[in-house]
């Protein structure tokens, strides 16, 4: 993946309307700080779950800082964002709340199977190997719905 | 300071920590004590070769305990998987019974040891660190463990046996037990006490009440005395439980000394379980009319101990009423002289003063018959011995200059008595509480010489020398621009002029002038001497004065039971609920128990009454301030055969109703309920 | 196990021996904590050399501590001289006032020493006692102590100063005091303990209510205390047990996550944070008394909701979040704990809270605010949730460092078959899908009325009637004629007696015509000591009286209990429960501990403590307040509240004034009868 961050970004506007809840109401400015010192801005505007992107400098309701390299991660899903923030790897100032909401947007870390999945899975093989049939009345269809 | 946890029967008695184990200490008085002497310094028990921690401990009775343990330090994430149950009694034996509680659904391999070891102190050694003179042996016989102490004839013997098979070591015993999943295995342990005489004859066999009691014959026991006693109902919560806590309290201090079978009060544990005269009266005249069966035996006993003739290591005089009687080693060899100790000069006037109360109470004249000597020789000893200077006063000055007491008034330790300013006055002292006594004593003893000894001169030279002593006290003692009586006169007749919690016994015993009665009232409950919580022992502002003084600043319930007792015979009623109304409220924060002393830290200060460091608890006439606070607050008074009723209550009080109050007239009840006094015109007349 | 002082405001906590001095220990939470980190592991006293003794404490407020002090041991015939009385109180910083005060009548001059130190610990390095990968660093500067820890950009830091001078050196203060004949002498103490975020701001500076001093915090109890319905009543243990529940509840509070709310925290002094299960269970239990706490807990909850999936954190979209952590351990990712999601009942539990509330208080805006969070709670039922896809609630952990069991008994052994067995995962414990029922039910309510969405309500209400008939079906054994306390992988029932059965009254999942035989074993021998119900039946073989969730009481556990024998109209048995739970309390002086031993009552004069039980715990002290609601039979009914009294006679006349609700205020009372209902 080249860019990370800017993929995270991109495909915020078309992903915000499931993810983020209608309560979730305001602006979030991430301050990203480059190698070279240089900070790259992305400034996220949410209203009822309706998402804008772009690269304004401007005020927002909360202020997110941290390193490119950082976000790289977090925008993949291997860092989580409070866990950051509680080492002080990220700093967050203003709307604490807003940013908790917006937490939904990153991604399950790279590789994570639906947990579904891996628990029917095992069972059937477990089922096949002992010669098991589950009523069939025990197995609903579920509901397959599952955000990644 | 360690939670401890105390059981006891009369003399006998064990101190052990929360978990129950007994840890040596040379200096604070744990283990199993029975007649002043430790006869177990040491029971650790561990299971595993882990100490074990208290869940919780149940005081099921004063005399049994159990505790709920689990072993090593409890964790919060890792349950315990054995729990360990001593339930103890003590009832002239100490019997533990142990279970030990599997919680595994397997079978484990559990080892129990206990650790057994005694020093065999002597009380007075562990108040003042000794050497033992004599040896100590354990002899590992056929299923049992013996402790002897031998010096020269004197042996003391713990014997330990255990009801399930152990393996015995000088040391301790050992059990190496396989329980099955979820049962439990038990034993009985028990530790009988030899307090051998000549012969090797234990020689409390000869007192009947020594043998082992079973822990149902305690509780029947128990259950009677509680029966026997009058019902308390009353809307004060507080009251009703420091009442019923008193009752079980003063069961548990029982105790027959040697010598007699009789039942009297021992003074407080763990320092003062025996019989000491001051206390022991005290107790009586509080619990007179609740518990009358405790008096008639302790006048008896302290008849029958009363010094004949002179003994300067025991500071004994013809007619003197005993202070204290201890049975341990220390005594036995004469090093300390409570064989007994006749050290206190209120002793022998408050014998008389009681004397005359049961009388009053209960109408058994045959034993003021019975006694009239002794009452005779007690009130020439006022006369003789006790006026060392021969100025109509009561002195003391002590002879045993080695271990007798400097100070020989309730307030007994060696700086109680001072100026002002701090100093320490001259011997012989002669403190004003004593004079009240000497003068009351004599009133007494008139109305018993007339009634009963059938002699009407004696009753009028006894009644013209107390109108003669309360002049003269009012003259010499009243300390003019105080307006208070001094604490003391010193040997050159001078005022001894500290401001105390004595002049509230004045009262009591009625040589107050009614002129200066208001000045005193005035000053027990004002802020030098009232700390909020109750009367202190001596103002604030004064050189000596310390909130945490054993006798210089704390506040001691007796004290204020007599002082209440006393504003209300010269009709202070609503200055006598206050301290009555202060002490009850105290009781509430020790769990109904008040102990000796607490501290004298102003009210407003503390939440709660603050603890004196290591007061006893039970005290016998801490036990005794409930009951004559009753007896104030509900203003009752034997007139005749009959009870006068006349309640004097704080508002916030409430109903109280005393049923089946014994007395010569049978069983009576009384009922009384709290009002606003009138302001101003809170004194309504001598009572 | 020695006697332990502690003061408390929320999740700042103060933890001492009984004469006030903290002596390091690294397995055990002794010391001053905020955010789950240690800020003080050292705090000892001395003068002259000598330690001090305790001669009383006095609790003044939850918030605030004195101790009166006499140098060495005490001994009787020897009178101290010199007393110290330590006031000490927290409120933002941790400020502790040293008296001395001379009795002698002559003056002295006293060394006076206070030896500071801090391990800058982890809550769960106290706990488990690692060794520290940080660096700390002390250095003295202006008369003041600071002490600083520092781990890449985490840095915490405690700063000692004293309103005297002192002389300051890297082990503590030392003061030379000359004290007058009677005379006496002060200084006051201040640990600040700051909490550096990236700059080196305090990161709890952005809350706004952090900081307060004593005075506000007495003002602030006065009115909490007076917000909630005044109690009177003819039992005592019942009226102090419901006064030290209020103030409990009241020292619980902290300010975290964010300003707007107060967050609940669990439980001294394992738990000082926030807690999904028991915040919503507390929020239901006070609900009739202090609503504010369950909007509270609705709205953190809501924030902190899980939105992805995230194996280390047991976290799923539309899940309630389990526990949050704020300490070091949380932010280096060696352990889940910043924000932990393994626990299967929070999010029915969210749902069923946030349709009680609106029951009482009428706030529409706040079902209408959260119907996105709701109806992620309800998918992820029917999708997470269902691990297996047979329609139950099923849990697994995923996490290395996660809970094996996902209910509310959550220790290892606390689910297993009769046998002690335990089965294979995933299990479905039985409470979980009456909490699944019940959310269902309600939030079918929820939808028809607030959401505009009858076809939703419809469905909800059809998988919910579903839902009970199999449960019926495969939970009920029919020998023993009780639930099985779960499934296991296989379908098979685990057959222990247990008293999650208990829950199933509550939330309405039991078939009428087998109310009796639950109620019958709930107040049987096996479960019922006399002192409570029991976690599990004495005659299992993992049964142990003093096994957290295999033989122990919970006193929360026993106020849903009650609150469901109710709602099948077991008034007597409801009541039963009811007085037993009051009469412990009084053994515990009014305030009933996390969890107490399940000896039977025969065995016991009193309850036995469990082991390092938390004290104070929201949930237990939210269940006096549960268990009045039950006596008095309140219940919202169209915007009315009704009140229907089973008092047992032993409790006599209970009032309740202003219960707060959306009626306004309205008074309910009550009075004890010798029949009661037995269905």
């Amino acid at each position: 993946m080249a860019d990370p961050t800017a993929e995270f970004f991109s495909s915020l506007e078309q992903r915000g309307p499931d993810l983020l809840p209608v309560k979730a109401r305001g602006t979030i400015r991430f301050d990203l700080a480059g190698p070279d010192g240089g900070v790259k801005h992305w400034f996220v505007s949410v209203n009822r779950g309706n998402v804008l992107v772009s690269h304004e400098y401007r005020q927002a309701d909360c202020v997110v800082s941290t390193d490119r390299e950082l976000f790289d991660r977090l925008a993949v899903g291997e860092v989580q964002v409070v866990a950051a923030y509680n080492r002080n790897d990220v700093t967050i100032q203003g709307n604490l709340p807003l940013l908790l909401m917006f937490r939904r947007a990153f991604p399950a870390p790279p590789g994570t199977r639906d947990p579904r999945d891996r628990v029917r899975e095992r069972l059937r093989r477990r089922d096949d190997l002992q010669g098991r049939v589950r009523p069939a009345n025990r197995i609903l269809p579920g509901d397959r719905e599952c955000r990644q | 300071m360690k939670a401890l946890v105390s059981i006891l029967d009369g003399n006998t008695f064990v101190v052990s920590d929360s978990r129950g184990d007994i840890d040596p200490s040379p200096t604070f008085p744990t283990g199993l004590f029975s007649f002043d002497t430790r006869f177990l310094s040491k029971w650790e028990l561990t299971v595993n070769g882990e100490r074990l921690n208290a869940l919780s401990v149940d005081d099921l009775q004063y005399f049994e305990s159990q505790f709920f343990l689990v072993p090593g330090e409890p964790t919060h994430y890792i349950d315990a998987k054995l729990s360990i149950i001593r339930h103890r009694t003590v009832g002239g034996s100490f019997v533990e019974q142990l279970s030990i509680l599997n919680h595994e659904e397997k079978q484990v391999e559990v080892m129990v040891r206990l650790n057994v070891e005694s020093d065999f102190a002597d009380l007075f050694e562990i108040k003042d660190v000794q050497e033992k003179v004599g040896t100590t042996t354990a002899l590992v016989e056929d299923g049992r463990l013996r402790l002897r102490y031998q010096r020269d004839t004197f042996r003391r013997e713990s014997i330990i046996t255990s009801s399930a098979p152990a393996e015995y070591d000088e040391t301790g015993l050992t059990f190496a037990l396989r329980i099955g999943p979820h049962q439990q295995w038990e034993t009985t342990l028990r530790v009988e006490t030899l307090v051998e005489g000549a012969g090797g004859r234990d020689i409390r066999l000869s007192i009947q009440r020594h043998r082992s009691r079973t822990r149902e014959e305690m509780r029947q026991d128990l259950d009677d005395w509680l029966a026997r006693a009058p019902r308390l109902n009353t809307d004060n919560e507080a009251l009703t439980e420091t009442y019923e806590r008193s009752l079980i309290d003063l069961a548990a201090l029982r105790y027959s000394p040697l010598a007699t079978s009789d039942r009297l009060p021992a003074a407080g544990l763990p320092w003062f379980m025996t019989l000491f005269g001051r206390d022991s009266l005290i107790t009586c005249l509080q619990s007179l009319p609740f518990t009358p069966e405790l008096t008639r035996p302790t006048l008896r006993y302290l008849a029958m101990a009363q010094g004949v003739t002179l003994d300067d290591f025991r500071d004994r005089e013809p007619g003197k009423i005993m202070h204290e009687i201890r049975y341990g080693e220390s005594t036995a060899f004469e090093e300390q002289p409570h064989s007994p100790y006749f050290g206190s000069a209120d002793s022998t006037p408050l014998f008389v003063i009681l004397l005359d109360e049961y009388e009053r109470w209960t109408g058994d004249v045959e034993l003021v018959a019975e006694l009239e000597h002794e009452a005779r020789a007690a009130l020439a000893w006022i006369d003789r011995y006790g006026d060392l200077l021969g100025n109509g006063y009561v002195w003391f000055e002590r002879r045993n200059l080695r271990n007798g007491l400097e100070n020989q008034c309730w307030k007994d330790s060696w700086d109680a008595i001072s100026y002002a300013d701090g100093r320490l006055p001259t011997y012989p002292r002669a403190t004003c509480e004593l004079q009240g006594y000497a003068y009351d004593a004599k009133i007494r003893g008139a109305r018993l010489a007339r009634l009963v000894w059938n002699d009407p001169n004696y009753a009028d030279r006894l009644e013209r020398e107390a109108a003669g002593l309360k002049e003269r006290f009012n003259r010499d003692f009243w300390v003019a621009d105080g307006e208070y009586y001094a604490l003391a006169l010193d040997t050159e007749g001078g005022q001894v002029d500290a401001l105390s919690s004595n002049i509230g016994h004045l009262l009591w015993s009625g040589i107050v002038d009614d002129d200066k009665a208001a000045k005193v009232a005035e000053h027990l409950l004002g802020p030098r001497l009232f700390s909020g919580w109750g009367v202190r022992t001596l103002a604030q502002g004064a050189g000596r004065y310390n909130p945490i003084g054993y006798h210089v600043g704390t506040v001691w319930p007796f004290d204020n039971s007599l002082i209440a007792w006393g504003l209300r015979r010269y009709g202070f009623r609503q200055e006598s609920g206050r301290i009555a109304e202060a002490m009850i409220d105290a009781g509430k924060y020790f769990g109904g128990r008040l102990p000796e002393a607490f501290a004298g830290y102003e009210r407003a200060l503390t939440k709660y009454p603050v603890q004196y460091p290591t007061a006893c608890s039970p005290q016998a006439w801490s036990t005794g301030t409930p009951m004559l606070l009753i007896r104030t607050l509900l203003g009752l008074e034997p007139h005749g055969e009959h009870l006068v009723v006349d309640p004097a209550m704080p508002e916030g009080m409430g109903r109280m109703e005393l049923l089946d109050i014994p007395g010569r007239w049978g069983l009576i009840d009384a009922f009384g309920r709290g009002r606003a006094e009138h302001m101003g015109s809170t004194r309504r007349g001598t009572d | 196990m020695k006697r332990m002082a502690s003061i408390l405001d929320g999740n700042t906590f103060m933890l001492s021996d009984g004469c006030g001095d903290v002596d390091p220990s690294p397995d055990y939470p002794a010391g001053l904590f905020a955010w789950d980190t240690r800020l003080l592991s050292k705090w000892v006293l001395t003068i002259d050399g000598e330690r001090l003794h305790a001669l009383s404490i006095d609790d003044l407020q939850y918030f605030e501590l004195r101790f009166f002090l006499v140098p060495g041991e005490p001994t009787h015939y020897v009178d101290a001289k010199t007393s110290v009385i330590r006031h000490r109180s927290l409120g933002g910083s941790f400020e502790e006032r040293l008296t001395v005060l001379n009795h002698r009548d002559e003056s002295v001059v006293l060394t006076l020493r206070m030896e500071v130190g801090c391990d800058f610990a982890d809550v769960f390095d106290a706990r488990e006692a690692r060794p520290r990968p940080g660096r700390t660093v002390t250095t003295v500067e202006d008369g003041r102590l600071r002490l600083c820890y520092q781990r890449n950009r985490h840095v915490a830091e405690t700063i000692v100063s004293s309103s005297e001078p002192a002389d300051v050196d890297e082990n503590g203060l030392t003061f030379r005091i000359e004290l007058g004949a009677h005379g006496q002498w002060s200084t006051t103490l201040q640990a600040i303990g700051v909490i550096q975020g990236a700059g080196g701001r305090d990161v709890r500076e952005s809350l706004r209510g952090y900081t307060q001093n004593r005075p506000e915090k007495r003002w602030e109890l006065g009115e909490w205390v007076a917000r909630a319905p005044r109690l009177t009543c003819d039992s005592e243990a019942l009226e102090d047990s419901y006064q030290r529940s209020l103030i409990d509840l009241a020292s619980l509070q902290y300010v975290g996550v964010t300003s707007q709310v107060k967050l609940t925290a669990t439980g001294l002094p394992w738990y000082m944070t926030l807690f999904g299960r028991h915040s919503l269970i507390t929020g239901l239990q006070t609900l009739p008394f202090l609503p504010e706490i369950a909007r509270s807990a609705l709205w953190v909850l809501s924030l902190l909701q899980g939105g992805r999936i995230d194996d280390f954190r047991d976290e799923e979209p539309g899940k309630i979040v389990h526990e949050i952590r704020y300490g070091e351990l949380g932010g280096f990712e060696e352990g889940p704990h910043t924000t932990y999601y393994g626990a299967a009942d929070t999010t029915p539990l969210f749902l069923i809270l946030l349709d009680e509330y609106e029951r009482w208080t009428g706030d529409a805006d706040t079902v209408r605010l959260l119907e996105y969070e709701a109806r992620s709670a309800l998918a992820w039922l029917d999708t997470y949730g269902d691990l297996v896809g047979d329609g139950y609630l099923w849990y697994e952990r995923r996490s290395s460092s996660g809970l094996d069991n996902q209910g509310w008994k959550d220790s290892p052994d606390a689910i297993s078959y009769a046998d002690g067995r335990l089965p294979g995962n995933p299990r479905a414990t039985c409470e979980l899908q009456g909490y699944a029922y019940d959310a269902r039910m309600r939030a079918a309510r929820l939808a028809r009325t607030f959401w505009n969405d009858p076809a939703y309500a419809d469905r909800l209400q059809q998988q919910a009637a579903d839902l009970r008939a199999r449960f019926n079906r495969d939970f009920w054994i029919d020998d023993g004629e009780f639930y099985a306390l779960a499934l296991d992988a296989e379908g098979g029932q685990v057959d222990a007696l247990a008293s999650n059965m208990g829950h199933l009254l509550w939330s309405g999942i039991v078939d009428e015509s087998r109310a009796g035989a639950v109620a019958a074993h709930l107040l049987g021998d096996r479960l019922f000591s006399g002192w409570g119900v029991r976690t599990l039946s004495r005659d299992h073989s993992r049964y142990n009286p003093i096994g957290y969730h295999t033989g122990a009481i919970w006193p929360f556990d026993n106020s849903i209990i009650a609150l469901g024998l109710r709602r099948y109209g077991f008034d007597e048995h409801a009541a039963r429960l009811a007085t037993t739970m009051i009469e412990v309390s009084g053994y515990f002086g009014g305030r009933l501990p996390e969890a107490f031993a399940g000896y039977d009552r025969a065995r016991t004069r009193y309850p036995v403590q469990y082991p390092r039980a938390c004290s104070p715990h929201c949930s237990s002290a939210g269940t006096p307040l549960m268990l009045l609601r039950s006596l008095l039979g309140l219940r919202p009914h169209h915007g009315h509240l009704t009140i229907d009294p089973a008092i047992p006679e032993e409790l006599g006349r209970i009032e309740l004034i202003d219960i707060p609700g959306r009626w306004g205020r309205t008074d309910a009372f009550g009075r004890g009868r010798e029949h009661l209902r037995r269905r």
